[in-house]
């Protein structure tokens, strides 16, 4: 292989090279960039996601089939028993906790709202809500408070939009009215321990969080509606979820593991529109590129017609010049590539210096935008473009490798 | 006998229209002939050339080099053959712009595959025998037209053909750097007892010829033998 050939001309005509370096660098940063802003929105998206739900839960196939009446779905103390002793011994598994959720109706004496309350062991490590209450917000000082701790009862942590409603500040007292397992209606005071912030007005306008006892109290049962697990990685979420599962049924435990992912539908949403986005814009870029490309190539090889012609008509056979142009188009889509990451590092690091937000539909605050410029996104841009351009080169290379020597000679 | 053709012919279909540029060419070359093919535009001497380089193919008839029959080989047979046994020197000179002139000659050595130190010795000898050792590094547009198509008849002798095809050699040069380069050809035709076969309708490339060939409606019409007058300049 004759390589310093292609190489040099590839510089051959500088301006020209130029150009189609500049395409595909600008593709495979446009893509860099695009899958920077995927992969932090995800990121930041999962481990929201996974502090809301854990790694995985595990609850009775009623709860996650929607077949609450009469709350059949609760875990019995026994039964529970018998799954915390499979969680201790679980490799992976780090912490846990559990949950018992109801709905009820909060009064002040002026005003009614409906609640959906989550009972859980306070300051838990599998689950801990009490690092998003509110300890120093200006606006609404009166709404700084504390976290829940395991001495608490009736102690309650409200959302913002819930103490705006109804008024409350921290200290104050609400009443709550629900049904208890067996249908009776039970009543109970709740004091305000704190606010919290989870920048969706929905949920803040609806959840609050309560020690699991006083839940149980409320609703008159000792069983709980599911378990909260942590593992030490995220990505062992699904394998650490298969071998509980295999041991409750082991243990005849007719109990069903949940991931993170299964229970997120928001989450599998989002990724599905960025993957069917990014896919569609990863196509557009590179048919872009794949399109300019040919066209500068079928141009630098155009004018080198007689120069093919000569080399064939002194020995060079056909499979030689395929491979001399091939290696000039590999080198351009190679060279170009790696230029285009470089390019997309620098432009998401000055992009991220800008610190640029915005506020998602039901958000209260805005959040970072952010691109993500991590090497392990760089391959696939790189690969992408480069292939493009390779691609882009096989009609005119292959046009050039077949051109008939004595009018490849002829032409001035 | 390096080449023979027998009953070279060459049809050019133009529209509905077959026009023959080269009817039934009989003609032989031995090894150490220098002959000039002359002939008016159109006549269908660069017809012929590109028959006998092996980068055309014939409609009827036969190339032989060394008595080997043409027709028949494939394109990469062609190419191995053109490689080893033809050179060609073009009008327009053809050299390969980004490489020096030390390495458009070293060039076809690399299609042979030629060891470096074998590349170094014979181009370094061939362009010093063309007097252009001081301008090795030169690309061709660094070059005048004398010495680029001293570069090309480096080139074109450095694979040690058996015959040397030049295409109007001196047409884009002026008179005087003409009459070197045929100078130059002739003499290293008879240091390397290579045939050279020119084609042109220059008069005074006839001079430098043992044989002339004249070429007029695709047919041989005349043959001449000439008694060469300019070995050296």
């Amino acid at each position: 292989m004759l390589w310093h050939i292609p190489l040099r001309n590839l510089f051959r005509n500088r301006r020209r090279t130029l150009l189609g370096l500049a395409i595909i660098a600008l593709g495979t940063a446009m893509i860099y960039a695009m899958l920077g802003y995927v992969d932090f929105t995800l990121y930041n998206i999962r481990q929201g996601t996974v502090r809301q739900f854990g790694n995985f839960q595990i609850a009775s196939p009623l709860l996650w089939n929607e077949k609450t009446e009469k709350f059949a779905y609760l875990i019995q103390p026994e039964t529970l028993k018998k799954v915390t002793d499979i969680l201790d011994k679980q490799e992976g598994v780090t912490d846990y906790t559990q949950q018992l959720t109801f709905s009820g109706l909060a009064t002040t004496g002026t005003k009614t709202k409906v609640l959906r309350s989550t009972a859980l062991v306070p300051a838990n490590k599998a689950l801990d809500y009490n690092d998003i209450v509110l300890t120093d917000y200006k606006e609404h000082p009166e709404w700084n408070g504390k976290g829940l701790d395991p001495t608490d009862t009736g102690k309650v942590l409200i959302g913002r939009t819930l103490a705006k409603e109804l008024q409350l500040k921290t200290g104050d007292f609400f009443t709550v009215t629900m049904t208890t397992v067996d249908g009776a209606y039970n009543v109970g005071t709740l004091q305000v321990k704190g606010v919290f912030s989870l920048n969706n007005e929905i949920a803040e306008g609806q959840l609050v969080f309560l020690p699991l006892e006083y839940g149980k109290l409320l609703m008159n049962t000792e069983g709980v509606a599911k378990l909260i697990i942590k593992v030490d990685t995220l990505d062992h979420s699904e394998r650490i979820a298969t071998e509980v599962q295999e041991k409750m049924r082991a243990a005849g435990l007719e109990l069903e593991v949940r991931t993170w992912e299964q229970l997120a539908e928001f989450y599998r949403q989002i990724k599905g529109f960025f993957n069917a986005l990014f896919g569609f814009l990863m196509i557009s870029v590179s048919a872009l590129v794949f399109f300019i490309v040919m066209q500068v190539l079928t141009l630098a090889f155009l004018e080198r017609t007689r120069e093919v012609g000569t080399i064939r008509a002194i020995g060079t056979r056909q499979s030689q010049v395929f491979s001399m142009f091939f290696a000039e188009s590999v080198m351009l889509g190679v060279l170009g590539s790696l230029a285009g990451i470089v390019l997309g590092w620098a432009l998401a690091q000055g992009f991220n210096s800008l610190g640029i937000g915005w506020t998602p539909p039901g958000a209260i605050a805005p959040v970072p935008v952010r691109l993500s410029t991590t090497l392990g996104n760089a391959w696939m841009p790189f690969v992408v473009t480069a292939i493009a351009t390779i691609l882009s080169s096989l009609y005119p290379v292959s046009h050039s490798a077949r051109l008939t020597i004595v009018d490849a000679l002829r032409t001035s | 006998m390096i080449l023979q053709t027998q009953q070279l012919s060459k049809m050019y279909q133009v529209g509905q229209e077959k026009i023959p540029a080269l009817r039934g060419v009989d003609f032989q070359a031995n090894a150490g002939d220098f002959i000039v093919i002359n002939g008016p535009s159109g006549s269908g001497k660069s017809t012929f050339l590109n028959l006998i380089a092996c980068i055309d193919r014939p409609t009827t008839g036969e190339v032989f080099i060394e008595g080997q029959a043409t027709s028949k080989l494939t394109e990469s047979q062609l190419a191995e053959l053109r490689k080893r046994k033809i050179g060609l020197v073009f009008q327009s000179f053809n050299l390969i712009p980004v490489l020096s002139a030390y390495e458009n000659v070293e060039y076809p050595l690399l299609l042979l595959g030629v060891s470096a130190s074998e590349r170094k010795q014979k181009v370094m000898g061939l362009l010093e025998e063309v007097g252009l050792k001081d301008l090795i590094k030169r690309r061709p547009d660094e070059l005048s037209g004398g010495q680029r198509q001293r570069v090309a008849i480096a080139r074109a002798l450095v694979t040690d053909p058996k015959i040397v095809l030049a295409d109007e050699p001196t047409a884009n040069l002026d008179s005087e750097t003409g009459k070197q380069v045929m100078v130059i050809m002739r003499r290293l035709n008879e240091d390397h007892k290579v045939a050279f076969l020119v084609v042109t309708h220059d008069p005074v490339v006839t001079q430098y010829a043992e044989r002339t060939v004249k070429i007029r409606d695709g047919q041989l019409t005349e043959e001449t033998n000439h008694v060469v007058a300019h070995t050296a300049s």
